[in-house]
């Protein structure tokens, strides 16, 4: 499935999104490199993964293509349609009923004196989606039973702090759901959540890019779920993106010395804390005195003198998956290219 | 299992016996754990697993008398050796809380003193409970530093220039700084990111091997609690359900609700599978599921039974012991 949308058109794709955050006063102040360079499509239908440490810049990305930040450098692309140049309120209205978003914290995402109604009413009117009370009262009761909060007519008259945060997060998903979406960006979605609920809440992502077609954005620290829940998952480090593979390729032969140590790092209880050939070493840098060489140099085994010097290119290994490593370069040989 | 032995031939460093915690709130009594007990030895990692709200934490500050009203201690008794643990008078708890046990809370690192450098911070616990002078403390200060993987030159740096992980590196530093004989670590890991946590963990399980500390290890990520314990409780909605060994716990537990939690998490190791989760969430601990609490979650609930009658935690052979009517059941039948 990961292989052949080639041809078709991504419903958003990021080109070469840069955004800088600037810090402290005008004299004192540094820049934040949060974000460098990244490019990516999302399919209909599809989950794309996006995975990394705090501070990697996940989250940043996720807000550009939200567009709550402004990027400082690249272009968003919505069916083809380049977006940053849109202005206004009609356009950004109608950017955002077609691409969602859904929060990490349900605590915080749901005003806590209005019924959970009024969560998902309220996107159903600013879209215009219904056009009298019976259509509203109908699709709302609709949209209940699509992230299974049943029985409907229970949930609908309940206030945020009835709820458990699982129920929460299903009012958040259908308040998405509710501007009927061809994108969701789901930042962290289940990382508040009780381990034993957080399944059920990938299982009713999966049913809805399954049924709906809906392509997702999941960001996440936990390479572990990005693995059940994503068709592809991009690896991000200091506010680069460093490697793209389908899910399964990236778990099984991963590339970067980046993505080893990250799956080395997971809890594993057969194998116990012994971390075979991989050392763990080093923090995530500062993001103000970035060189301009590969950010992981320093933690990195292989590092060579030119890593330090300056950021690999994206390498593609075979078809679908791309490596940012000065180690994968030969393998650029027209031979391998196949 | 290298602990198994010794847990048989020693003296337990806690014994815990029908633990019950109380939340008395204006809605009722939370009744946040009940009947919980176990035992603790030297030299072992014991780890409490559950979700949100089971009482693992409850556990934690009953142990050290953290706990303030509306939490009441309802009944049970906490033995460290032969200290009473809920008789100590204020000067006496005061002691044993740094001499014989510490603590490291999972938002430890943001507990240390913004205004003190993390040096001071450490010989300030020393000076308060050692006749040990400034110098000599420094000195202890920055070897635990070095034991905890901290450049020693960061002995006069101040919590703000520290990293989340130095931070917690720091808090662990100070908690062997009157080299206890058990640390409590409640979720010490779960603020930071995966390969930090891993480094740190590696480095909790180096220093319990140097100074031969034991750990109550709290947390709600099973893998990571079966890869650093010896034995494991699993609690749900205050109760424990099953104990034992960690690895035994892991390739076969007994318990629907440990069974069905070990399928609840996805994996990076191994083929992909389709997981369910749980369905149903934790009960409310004012008014508790009478009978197993567990049983309106449980698929293999046996009606009649399960809601009835509470199951109590027996031993099923070795060290494992369970909760359940149908693991005593299957028991008998063999």
């Amino acid at each position: 499935m990961s292989r052949n949308h080639q041809n078709r058109q991504p419903v958003l794709e990021a080109r070469d999104l840069s955004k800088d955050f600037h810090t402290g006063g005008a004299f004192t102040g540094g820049v934040v490199k949060a974000v460098q360079g990244a490019s990516f499509k999302l399919f209909r239908g599809h989950v794309v993964a996006l995975v990394g440490e705090s501070g990697s810049g996940k989250s940043t990305i996720v807000r550009m293509l939200a567009r709550l930040h402004e990027p400082t450098a690249g272009e968003i692309f919505y069916n083809g349609e380049a977006v940053l140049s849109q202005r206004g309120r009609r356009a950004l209205l109608r950017y955002r009923s077609q691409v969602q978003m859904v929060f990490q914290d349900p605590f915080g995402s749901l005003n806590p004196v209005h019924r959970a109604s009024h969560a998902v009413q309220r996107p159903l009117k600013i879209y215009n989606k219904a056009n009298s009370r019976q259509e509203l009262r109908d699709k709302l009761e609709e949209l209940f039973a699509m992230v299974s909060l049943t029985p409907v007519d229970e949930f609908i008259e309940k206030y945020p702090h009835q709820l458990s945060g699982g129920q929460r997060q299903r009012i958040a998903i259908a308040r998405a759901l509710a501007a009927d979406p061809e994108v969701i960006l789901a930042d962290e979605p289940v990382s508040m959540l009780d381990v034993s609920i957080r399944l059920g809440i990938l299982n009713l992502m999966g049913r809805l890019r399954d049924e709906q077609g809906i392509g997702f954005l999941y960001v996440t620290h936990d390479l572990a779920s990005a693995r059940y829940f994503a068709d592809e998952i991009l690896v991000m480090y200091a506010g680069f993106i460093v490697e793209q593979a389908p899910a399964e390729e990236l778990i099984s032969d991963p590339k970067h010395p980046y993505t080893q140590m990250l799956l080395a790092a997971v809890p594993d209880p057969t194998r116990g804390l012994k971390t075979e050939n991989i050392e763990l070493e080093g923090e995530i840098p500062d993001l103000t005195s970035l060189g301009g060489g590969c950010p992981f140099a320093p933690r990195c085994q292989h590092a060579m003198d030119i890593c330090n010097e300056a950021m690999p290119a994206q390498t593609t290994l075979e078809d679908g998956r791309w490596v940012r490593c000065y180690l994968y370069e030969d393998e650029l040989a027209p031979a391998q290219m196949n | 299992m290298p602990k198994s032995s010794q847990v048989d031939s020693q003296e337990p460093l806690i014994q815990i016996q029908n633990l019950n915690v109380e939340y008395r709130t204006v809605r009722g009594a939370v009744r946040a754990v009940e009947n919980v007990s176990f035992d603790l030895y030297p030299n072992e990692v014991f780890g409490l697993a559950g979700e949100s709200g089971c009482g693992k934490t409850t556990i934690a500050n009953a142990m050290t008398r953290l706990l303030k009203p509306p939490a009441y201690i309802t009944g049970g008794k906490l033995m460290f050796r032969d200290i009473d643990i809920l008789q100590l008078d204020a000067e006496r708890l005061r002691a044993f809380r740094w001499d014989q046990l510490a603590i490291v809370f999972q938002s430890a690192m943001n507990a240390l003193n913004p205004v003190l450098t993390i040096g001071n911070q450490i010989i300030d616990a020393m000076q308060a409970h050692q006749a040990i002078s400034y110098a000599e403390a420094r000195s202890h200060a920055k070897r635990l530093l070095r034991t905890v993987g901290i450049d020693v030159a960061r002995v006069d740096s101040y919590p703000h220039q520290l990293s989340g992980g130095m931070r917690q590196r720091a808090v662990i530093a100070i908690a062997l700084a009157l080299n206890p004989e058990l640390i409590i670590m409640d979720e010490p890991t779960t603020a930071l990111d995966v390969v930090v946590q891993k480094q740190i963990l590696q480095e909790i399980k180096d220093l319990r091997e140097q100074f031969g500390f034991s750990i109550l290890f709290i947390t709600h990520d099973l893998s990571l609690l079966v890869e650093i314990s010896d034995r494991i409780g699993i609690m749900y909605a205050g109760k424990f359900v099953e104990a034992g060994p960690a690895r035994e716990i892991f390739s076969d537990p007994k318990h629907p609700y440990t069974n069905r939690l070990m399928n609840s998490f996805p994996t990076v190791h191994g083929p992909r599978r389709e997981l369910l989760g749980i369905p149903g969430a934790p009960p409310d601990l004012i008014d508790p599921p009478a009978g197993c609490r567990f049983h309106p979650r449980c698929e293999l609930a046996i009606a009649g039974e399960c809601e009835r009658i509470v199951p109590p935690l027996i031993r099923i052979g070795g060290q494992r012991d369970v909760a359940c009517h149908l693991v005593k059941e299957a028991e008998a039948a063999s």
